[in-house]
């Protein structure tokens, strides 16, 4: 449009709104050369994050997944969607209008039903999930796309151009690849960008359709909430010059490329642009044909001698260069992958996904062995049994005889508070602190309905096991009323950066977690509560589906090693299984950590047990009224 | 052009085994009850019956409400600076349209972690804030930090196809009105804006679509209470494994946006001309 | 003409969805030649030509080439190019790679199609414009690439579809005669689609009329004007007054009350048939020598001639003469008997 002069208020508008734009990328930049791990706080410049960048196997074979995906989910369907649409244009009109319609779908279809219906799809037709049942997803997802930017196109072409190839001596395909894809360029590759673009920024469909440890960077970042890894950072920054190099050069290469034409037209005829484009075309393919290979050897390395394990773990819940080493020392692959709720991985193990290892909570692990998923552990392979603290595998409540897991690591839930703002005095309450309004909008409620549930009914006095209709509805009252009068907020494992930063006074949260934000900031401090609390036991299980039992067991035996503990352990940040690690860090390394190593023999304690589906169900809805209360 | 027919074919297939059959499968779920098996099937209306609890549709009216705010927010934002980009020279026009395209690029997961950095009760923002001497108001986990968030990630998704229509517009119709003694503002109301409406129906489809149904944002934002469909179906899925239930919410939620695109489609005069 | 005919047309039929456009089409199509279909729009002369050159199979019927049956050949086995309406270049090509993509196809050397390609271009007039983009031509340009694009493939027939129809008036009379001298230089059968009748009269050696999926007639631009043997080609080509009339016997036919002389033969007697006046031929007489008594009701001024409507006894007649006359003035009119062309009723 034309337009004259434009004076400073419209432009400021401009300069503002791309402020916004690139306000949290620029921060993202920023942090990535802070030299400590704070979101908010610059406490100098490092390149630290960028140097562990390199070395962080997860986040590199996650960009990996993400950008070869991406390149060929955006071949497949621009391929599929290109010659979709050029034939859909030459299609009886019943087919054509049915097929668009259909075709709409996708387009239309919020992420989340089609990243559930493609998950039901995959399950029903007992697909093993990963990399391909991903790369499949992407392409559905693509190729509608392509279609409805390149049948447009097709439409207005003049049909006759194919006709003349044809006639000029063109086979069909000669037409097809010489005349009709170069007239729809623009189209395809409108198509084509928008493919990429979806396929790399997507986190929903994904998120659903994958497994075997298959994660691309969404899928990483969704899962590093429970600690915030500046290292995210670098590879943002990184991401975004890639992004920025590669658009504004495509934006400059047209002009580049009408420059260096000139300059060939000067010289002389541009004769064998012909040939020379077939050529590059050829290079090209040769290329993806030699991506493809890599990427199938490195899919199924495991065909080619070496043994594999399949670790599902909880994020963030292993320290992984200690993966690494056990690959180095028993010669195999740990393909290892990670969940953000017992549940979440319990749905994956009955969408079908199979793994060797599992690392679930004492409650699922009564689950499972009730619903026979697990494989009995022989303990004549756990040569380190007797570094477990005895009481972990002899008092095991979820195991009876330990007979199907290995303590991991272990702990409670406790009340995390600011000693600067929480009255020492108002703890003595114990979990009604939580209902003091003198707190009021300083509370975080952590997003687990169990432990939810658990504070309230144990603050009423009850068992947090109960069955009972009345008291189970006694305590969704008690939240209802700490909803209302508190303010508080439902997070998840973000809550830990929030206590870090000092953002509330008061959190529920496992002592582990505990332990690792005292560690972080001075000012916190870790209370249980005298009424009792949630004891839980986290351990490594062997599933049914295990292939390689011995290895299973190493596996295991490997992370009850002293050394291997420790530096496990000081990654982590809970109490470790391993009794001598568990004693150095309650009496040396985390001396005076409330967090660590809290109290564990007060009777009025419980482990959490498997609940029938009913009472789940019933508990799981009033959980969900009282989240959307306000 | 008759010999290339056969084309289509291969994706007639495709599209039923990758769209057409998942759709059916959630609908089979959705009307049947079990233990998410497809072995024993029982057929049963209760999925849908249960969302008709207070609850939930509450949530329902809750991302009704997001989705509106957060459409109406994208456009009020985007309509003013596609109209001023498009007032530049062409080659002005490309680089500010790259600008605003870049950010599309970037995982949104990755720019909402920055919000949270800039939100949270201790964050930039407030800090900022802090030392100007101005008291900090409470950001993150509120209604606030979800619509910045999703304004953020979905504005571009505004501002193209506005900017688009408004460039493909032909520039003689406004010369012509203004002939006709149309003061700027008569021309920008009755000419500008009439010829723009099929981008700014494309923009508010597209953001409308995607706020109503996101789930990362709000759960990153918005904390745990934040409910909105998403969450309830990914809650369904993934933490509660009542599959029945979640595939009637999906079922519900993907008629109702059907149906609210159909309705759109009726207002854009540019499907009209083509049907 | 010649010999031997190229192409036979045998029976073809072809039909779309509910609509027949061709009826049981029979044609031959000599070497050398310069045929023209000529027509209305939607007679099916576009599609005897989609038939020859392979983009639509016809329903029944056959289409020998050299005497062999091509009709399920595809295009690109065919020794027969096409120039397209509207020439249809290649967008994306420029003037050389346009005129050389069907030898590409055959995957000659680049000398050789360097070579062949100057020199097709130089034919055409267009020496100097190889990299020109094609976007960047004016219409005649174009459409001169879009023949060397057709030519240079060496095709044994050449089919046009109304390829001066985008041209203004006067370069499509220079396009005209390049043609000609093209067909004449190359020495190959032209097969050409127009609905300009007067664009066919002065190009072909032989002209093909159709009407409604039906040829009406095949002749030399001379038998096609002077005796059309259909009501149709007659209102079709040309300006004629059509009567109804009586052929009394052989050399004498009888319309508008009078006997007239005439030169055809081989009627019925008393068949009723139809007579075709040329305006050019009605003679303008003295009252006294006149057949036919009329005043001139009006009177266009045409360049060379005067159009005037002229009201007799039972019709107006339309009449050319170079004369001038008054609006309102009474003339006498006589017809040659050779001037006179009887048809059977159709």
């Amino acid at each position: 449009m034309r337009h004259g002069k434009i004076s400073i208020g419209p432009k400021l508008y401009i300069a503002l709104c791309f402020v916004f734009f690139y306000l949290p990328i620029a921060v993202t930049m920023f942090f990535s050369f802070n030299s400590s791990k704070s979101l908010t706080h610059f406490t100098g410049f490092s390149a630290q994050w960028y140097e562990k960048l390199i070395h962080d196997q997860n986040i590199l074979a996650a960009v990996y997944v993400s950008i070869s995906i991406a390149i060929f989910a955006t071949i497949a369907s621009t391929v599929l969607g290109t010659i979709t649409a050029i034939g859909l244009s030459k299609s009886r009109r019943l087919l054509k209008e049915a097929l668009l319609n259909i075709n709409n779908v996708p387009i239309m279809n919020p992420d989340i039903v089609t990243a559930i219906s493609l998950m039901i799809l995959f399950t029903s037709a007992g697909l093993q999930r990963g990399y391909v049942t991903m790369l499949l997803a992407h392409i559905a997802f693509c190729t509608p796309f392509v279609i409805t930017s390149v049948y447009p196109k097709v439409r207005s072409m003049d049909q006759n151009l194919a006709d003349v190839a044809m006639d000029l001596g063109a086979t069909p395909f000669q037409a097809l690849t010489k005349v009709v894809v170069p007239l729809l360029r623009p189209g395809i590759f409108a198509g084509m960008l928008l493919a990429f673009t979806m396929s790399l920024d997507d986190f929903v469909v994904s998120y659903f359709v994958t497994g075997n440890g298959v994660a691309n960077i969404s899928i990483l970042v969704y899962n590093m909430t429970k600690r915030i890894n500046p290292t995210i950072n670098a590879l943002s920054t990184l991401l975004i010059l890639a992004v920025v190099i590669v658009m504004v050069g495509m934006y400059i290469w047209p002009s580049v490329r009408e420059k260096l034409r000139k300059k060939t037209r000067a010289g002389g005829r541009t004769l064998r642009r012909g040939r020379r484009g077939r050529k590059a075309f050829a290079a090209a393919g040769f290329c993806c044909m030699i991506a493809i290979a890599v990427i199938f050897a490195s899919q199924f390395s495991a065909i080619s001698g070496k043994q594999t394990l399949r670790v599902f773990n909880s994020g963030e819940y292993i320290d992984m260069d200690l993966v690494s080493q056990f690959e180095e020392e028993y010669n195999c692959e740990v393909v290892y992958e990670t969940y953000d709720s017992n549940e979440s991985m319990y749905t994956k193990l009955q969408s079908g996904s199979t793994y060797d290892i599992l690392v679930p909570s004492d409650y699922m692990i009564e689950r499972l062995i009730s619903e026979e998923y697990l494989h009995q552990i022989e303990w004549n392979y756990i040569k380190n049994k007797d570094a477990i603290i005895p009481k972990l595998v002899e008092d095991n409540l979820y195991d009876p005889g330990s007979r199907y897991s290995v303590p991991y690591y272990w702990g409670n839930v406790g009340i995390l508070y600011n000693k600067n703002i929480v009255d020492k005095k108002d703890l003595e309450a114990g979990w009604e602190v939580l209902r003091n309004t003198k707190y009021k909008g300083q509370v975080y409620m952590y997003d687990s309905e169990r432990d939810s549930f658990m504070v309230a009914l144990k603050a009423l006095g009850y068992s947090m096991n109960t069955k009972d209709k009345g008291e189970l509805q006694e305590a969704y009252e008690w939240l209802i009323n700490q909803s209302e009068t508190m303010d508080p907020v439902y997070v998840g494992d973000d809550v830990m950066d929030n206590m870090i930063s000092g953002n509330k006074a008061m959190a529920v949260v496992y002592s582990g977690d505990a332990a690792y934000v005292i560690n972080e900031n001075e000012d916190m401090d870790y209370y249980v509560p005298e009424e009792g609390t949630n004891q839980w036991y986290d351990a490594m299980v062997i599933t049914k589906y295990c292939r390689n039992t011995e290895l299973a067991h190493q596996f295991i035996n490997y992370f009850l090693n002293e050394d291997v503990a420790i530096q496990n352990t000081e990654y982590i940040g809970y109490d470790s299984a391993v009794k001598s690690v568990y004693e150095y860090f309650r009496d040396v390394e985390y001396k005076g950590n409330t967090g660590c190593a809290p109290a564990s023999d007060n009777p009025r304690n419980e482990v959490f047990h498997q609940q029938e589906q009913k009472v789940k169900v019933y508990m799981s809805n009033l959980w969900t009224k009282v989240k959307s209360h306000q | 052009m008759k010999h290339f027919k056969g084309l289509a074919y291969p994706y007639v297939a495709w599209s039923f085994a990758l769209i057409v059959l998942p759709l059916l499968l959630i609908v089979l779920y959705a009307v049947t009850a079990g233990d998410n098996s497809l072995v024993t099937i029982h057929f049963t209306l209760d999925n849908f019956r249960k969302i008709g609890d207070p609850v939930y549709l509450n949530v329902f009216a809750k991302s009704l409400e997001i989705g509106l705010i957060v459409t109406g927010v994208c456009l009020l934002m985007a309509y003013p600076l596609a109209y001023i980009i498009s007032w530049f020279s062409d080659e002005v026009q490309g680089i500010l349209i790259l600008t605003v395209t870049i950010p599309m690029w970037i995982n949104t997961l990755l720019r909402t972690y920055a919000w949270i950095s800039l939100l949270s009760d201790n964050g930039l923002i407030s800090q900022f804030l802090t030392k100007l001497g101005l008291e900090a108001p409470t950001m993150m986990y509120t209604n606030f930090a979800v619509i910045i968030g999703l304004v953020c990630d979905l504005l571009p998704f505004m501002v193209i196809p506005i900017h688009t229509s408004l460039t493909k517009m032909d520039y003689s119709l406004v010369e012509a009105a203004k002939d006709l003694g149309a003061n700027n503002f008569q021309t920008f109301r009755k000419i500008i804006l009439k010829l723009s409406l099929p981008g700014i129906i494309n923009g508010v489809t597209l953001v409308f679509l995607c706020s109503i149904s996101s789930f990362v944002v709000p759960v990153l934002l918005g904390g745990r209470q934040y409910m909105l469909i998403g969450n309830l179906i990914e809650n369904q899925f993934i933490s509660i494994g009542d599959w029945n239930f979640g595939s009637a919410i999906s079922v519900l939620l993907a008629i109702a946006i059907l149906l609210m695109m159909s309705l759109m489609r009726r207002i854009d005069p540019e499907e009209k001309g083509e049907a | 003409m010649k010999d031997k005919p190229i192409i036979e047309l045998r029976d073809i039929s072809k039909t779309f969805g509910d609509q027949q456009v061709l009826r049981g089409i029979d044609l031959d199509i000599y070497e050398n030649e310069f045929l023209t279909l000529l027509g209305p729009s939607g007679c099916g002369k576009t599609t005897i030509l989609r038939i020859i050159g392979g983009f639509e199979e016809p329903d029944s019927g056959k289409v020998l080439f050299n005497g062999i049956n091509i009709a399920k050949l595809p295009p690109y086995k065919r020794e027969v190019n096409t120039v397209f309406q509207k020439y249809a270049l290649f967008p994306f090509l420029n003037v050389y790679d346009n005129v050389a993509f069907g030898l590409r196809l055959k995957g000659m050397t680049d000398e050789i199609i360097d070579k062949k390609v100057s020199q097709m271009l130089s034919m055409v007039g267009l020496s100097g414009y190889e990299n020109r983009d094609v976007s960047r031509l004016s219409g005649g340009q174009q459409q001169r690439v879009a023949i060397a694009r057709a030519l240079i493939n060496e095709p044994k027939v050449l089919l046009l579809d109304e390829p001066l129809g985008a041209l203004d008036a006067k370069l499509r009379k220079d396009m005209q005669i390049e043609l000609k001298k093209i067909q004449k230089e190359v020495g190959i059968t032209f097969v050409f689609v127009t609905h300009d009748q007067e664009e066919a009269l002065s190009m072909s050696d032989t002209i093909v009329v159709l009407n409604d999926g039906v040829i009406q007639q095949i002749g030399t631009p001379i038998d096609i004007y002077n005796e059309p043997e259909k009501r149709f080609v007659a209102e079709f080509i040309g300006e004629s007054n059509i009567i109804s009339g009586n052929m009394i016997q052989d050399c004498l036919v009888r319309f508008d009350d009078i006997d007239w002389e005439c030169v055809d033969k081989g009627f019925r007697p008393n068949e009723e048939i139809e007579v075709v006046l040329r305006p050019e031929d009605m003679d303008v007489v003295p009252l006294d020598k006149a057949k036919l008594h009329g005043k001139i009701v009006s009177k266009v001024f045409m360049g060379v001639h005067y159009e005037y409507f002229v009201e007799t006894k039972y019709r107006d007649y339309k009449v050319h003469t170079t004369e001038n006359y008054q609006v309102g003035s009474e003339i006498g009119l006589t017809i040659d008997p050779y001037d006179i062309q009887v048809m059977h009723l159709s």
